[in-house]
């Protein structure tokens, strides 16, 4: 009798749970960080993602200053970015881990803070280039830098504190998409297409600083080492497994060359509108003039609302992001919804990265065109250290069994990484004895 | 007291005193013990490893490991059943502490000597114990450290795990399902379903109904098929069908042949209906009692089922024991206020809302709803009950589509 009573309560307590339960897992299903990424499949919005601030400064620059002659780099820079982009979506497959999370289980503690340094330093730059990229968007409507930033700071670390970062996500990836207007601008520009087909398979190389200066910005701010740590983030949440992995490798790659296209006509209707009349990219205004084929006297406005998008969409994203690799590498409290006492490491790094970002930004005379390429050349130097890592990582036959690269991969990465550390030391070494290479 | 970390790497000394290997790993047996005691060291020598047993050595502690022998024994290591090995398996993994509910990255590993054995005692997870393996001797701090006490170790994620699942087994049925199924979806998808193979049936059904219907369908689409037979068994009947809807179809019907019979067939009578309908939302675990008893009848009947279903506030008549022909409903409070004596016809009320197995979920939702309902039978033409839609699965469906956004989240 008593075990039946206990057992009728038993059933009932079952049923209230469920509907609790029910009723929290509704509410839990809520957006991650990467799951809008994997609405579009992780590879093609992870790819796009590197058109941000820093991207269309660098590339404008490419085509104003070196006209087609660049162009060349864009076929190598499509296979080692895939191939990049590839080995850490498989491992995040194959093992359901973020990839701090591996570098700290195989690697140990030191390495492990030598690589999160280096992410630390290289996403610390890229939020700086972001907030640049919104100082430079806002002085296109004519708002002072010291305004805007400070604004759109406080506004980023209060929405995504808040949680609410979401909502206006969209809209900033809706901004973004004016970027595309450079593929219409570039075939309105009527470039030399002849030269353009000629140069993209003619190899150009030059020892001089400006050069190499441009060359390393134009790796890093496409093979950025957060596009690594945020598409295995992405394959991790969005629950891809080994033998549903096929799908994803074609996304990564369809995305990859999606984002090396968008590369090419920034590239070419910059030179077409820019190169020929021997203008510079050295202010966004003169970025934006490229886009003058397409939107006439609104070029600039236009690209004002894109770089805007862009800057805003990833000012709050790298952060956040850095914020979570390093305390997932380290085992720190994590979570936007937790107060400073219950993580105050995450809430720090994040709080710091947005600050720094801003402050940096705000400086008086800041160039904000080069500021936004040497932050993509600190993109670069730092690139091999999670290029090895990574290397490493995906041979381990432990961790990856069957699914360890070929060669034909390793040789790719190992020639990414090793031709990438070069060219940084070439060009610091360049940079600190200009003549060095001078007949 | 000693920590992983200021041992790693130190040298095997010989009777004189001369380095002979170096300490590469130590070696810890996993069992009924809430210390487990170190059961040997992994030496290594010209690029080999080789196993040390415990009572080969006589000192152990910071400046190294000292044999009492010079005879060494050079038997390469290999991993014993139940064996783990602290630096390898331990050290920077992550492991759930049953204490504090939560998954926590081990800095450093702790040793404490008491009876002549040395025992593991607890994992590191302190900002301090992450300073000790970065930082040169001399800046190391003293201060007291955040331990986890290593009895509250539910769950070690490492890839040697089936050496601990029995001992986890215990621990993490401390947590409520709820709890465990968060941890374990904090985990990589590998160690979050070894999480859930380690629990009992009952605890393992309880804790993937608490989990994401993908991962679900994933963690028992991997699992041995007589294993997830027997989970989803202690599954209710509707969650199992969501469950088997989610798998593919040869799995499930796998799955659905190797489960017991009565509960085979519950489940099968829900799986052809579609996820958005009454049918899809119902379950077949309801009380059903037949008009011609009296209400004392039907409380005993209640008493002595073997299963009480979870929903027993309605218990619904009808026509007799043959047909599932639904004549009424009793709430179960009526039915104890009532006389023993009088027959549950008159008891029962027969102007009761039902709902045919292809109405739209919504309206059913809706309906539970408006007339404030635990649960909502589902007839069929005959009118005969098949089953019940239960206020839980109607709260799922009635939450506005953008109540998350109004709801503080969390990103990631």
């Amino acid at each position: 009798m008593a075990e039946q009573e206990t057992d009728a309560d038993a059933a009932g307590q079952r049923l209230l749970r469920r509907s609790a339960q029910r009723m929290r897992r509704r509410i839990e299903r809520r957006p991650r960080l990467f799951v809008y990424l994997a609405i579009f499949g992780p590879g093609v919005i992870t790819a796009s993602a590197g058109n941000d601030a820093g991207g269309i400064a660098t590339f404008a620059s490419v085509g104003a200053d070196h006209g087609y002659q660049l162009l060349w780099v864009l076929i190598p820079l499509t296979f080692s970015l895939g191939v990049v982009q590839e080995m850490c979506a498989r491992m995040g497959a194959v093992t359901g881990k973020g990839l701090a999370d591996l570098i700290r289980e195989r690697f140990g503690v030191r390495w492990t803070a030598l690589v999160m340094l280096a992410l630390l330093v290289a996403n610390g730059g890229v939020t700086v280039s972001e907030f640049v990229g919104i100082a430079a968007a806002m002085e296109l409507f004519g708002i002072a830098r010291y305004i805007s930033v400070p604004i759109a700071a406080i506004a980023i670390w209060w929405l995504i504190v808040k949680g609410s970062y979401q909502r206006v996500e969209r809209v900033f990836l809706a901004m973004s998409l004016v970027f595309l207007g450079y593929v219409v601008a570039a075939l309105l520009a009527h470039p030399p297409w002849a030269t353009v087909a000629v140069e993209l398979v003619h190899p150009h190389f030059e020892l001089a600083p400006a050069y190499l200066f441009t060359f390393v910005a134009v790796i890093g701010t496409t093979i950025s080492p957060y596009m690594q740590v945020f598409i295995q983030s992405s394959v991790v949440e969005k629950g891809v497994r080994p033998e549903s992995y096929r799908l994803t490798r074609i996304d990564v790659w369809v995305g990859t060359i999606f984002a090396i296209l968008i590369v090419f006509f920034i590239v070419i209707s910059t030179a077409a509108t820019l190169h020929v009349r021997g203008e510079h990219v050295d202010s966004a205004a003169e970025a934006a003039h490229a886009l003058r084929p397409l939107a006439g006297a609104y070029a600039e406005t236009l690209f004002a609302i894109g770089l805007l998008g862009a800057s805003m969409l990833a000012a709050g994203v790298l952060p956040l992001a850095t914020a979570y690799s390093i305390s997932e590498a380290f085992g720190f409290e994590k979570g936007v919804s937790s107060s400073f006492r219950e993580a105050p490491i995450f809430l720090g790094i994040f709080t710091f990265l947005v600050a720094l970002g801003a402050l940096i930004a705000m400086m008086p005379g800041l160039p904000l065109i080069r500021v936004l390429l040497v932050t993509q050349v600190i993109n670069g130097v730092l690139l091999p250290i999670v290029l090895f890592a990574v290397l490493r990582l995906v041979n381990d036959r432990e961790l990856m069994g069957e699914y360890v690269n070929g060669p034909v991969y390793n040789l790719a990465t190992w020639a990414t990484a090793i031709i990438v550390s070069a060219l940084s030391l070439l060009m610091i070494a360049t940079s600190v004895f200009p003549n060095l290479f001078a007949k | 007291m000693l920590y992983l970390s200021q041992v790693l790497g130190r040298p095997i000394l010989d009777l004189e005193g001369e380095r002979v290997a170096t300490l590469k790993d130590v070696i810890v047996r996993l069992g009924e013990d809430d210390h487990p005691p170190v059961a040997g060291f992994v030496a290594r020598y010209r690029r080999r490893d080789f196993f040390l047993p415990r009572w080969r050595i006589t000192d152990f502690g910071e400046a190294g490991v000292r044999l009492n022998s010079d005879i060494l024994d050079l038997r390469p290591f290999v991993r014993r059943d139940g064996e783990v090995l602290l630096a390898r398996d331990v050290l920077d993994k992550q492991l759930i502490d049953v204490d504090g509910k939560r998954v926590v990255r081990v800095n450093d590993v702790q040793l404490i000597e008491a009876a002549n054995e040395w025992r593991v005692t607890g994992a590191d997870v302190s900002l301090i114990g992450l300073w000790r393996r970065l930082a040169p001797a001399f800046l190391r701090s003293g201060r007291p450290v955040e331990v986890i006490d290593w009895a509250d170790v539910g769950y070690l994620a490492t890839d040697a795990a089936t050496v601990q699942l029995k001992s986890s087994r215990g621990k993490l049925a401390r947590l409520h399902p709820v709890e465990i199924a968060r941890l374990a979806e904090s985990l990589s998808y590998q160690h979050g379903a070894e999480i859930v193979e380690a629990l009992d049936d009952e605890t393992a059904a309880e804790t993937l109904e608490e989990m994401a219907a993908e991962r679900q369908a994933q963690i028992l689409g991997d699992m041995d098929e007589e294993r997830a037979a027997d989970i989803l068994e202690h599954m209710s009947p509707d969650e199992a069908a969501d469950v088997l809807g989610d798998l593919p179809v040869e799995k499930a019907e796998d799955l659905l042949n190797r489960m017991e019979d009565e509960e085979q067939s519950e489940v099968a009578e829900l799986l052809p209906y579609a996820d958005d309908t009454a049918g899809g939302l119902m379950t077949t675990e309801f009380v059903a009692v037949p008009r011609d008893l009296t209400v004392g009848d039907a409380l005993a009947r209640l008493r002595e089922m073997a299963e009480t279903p979870n929903m027993i506030y309605y218990l619904y008549v009808v026509e007799n024991e043959v047909s599932e022909k639904l004549v009424g409903v009793i709430a179960l409070r009526s039915l104890i206020l009532s006389d023993p004596s009088s027959p549950l016809e008159i008891v029962m009320r027969s102007d009761l809302q039902v709902a045919h197995p292809d109405d739209a979920a919504a309206d059913v939702a809706q309906k539970i709803a408006e007339y404030n309902l635990l649960a909502l039978p589902v007839v069929d033409e005959a009118g005969e009950i098949l089953g019940i839609v239960t206020v839980d699965d109607a709260i799922e469906i009635l939450l506005p589509k953008d109540w998350r956004q109004r709801l503080p989240k969390l990103i990631g």
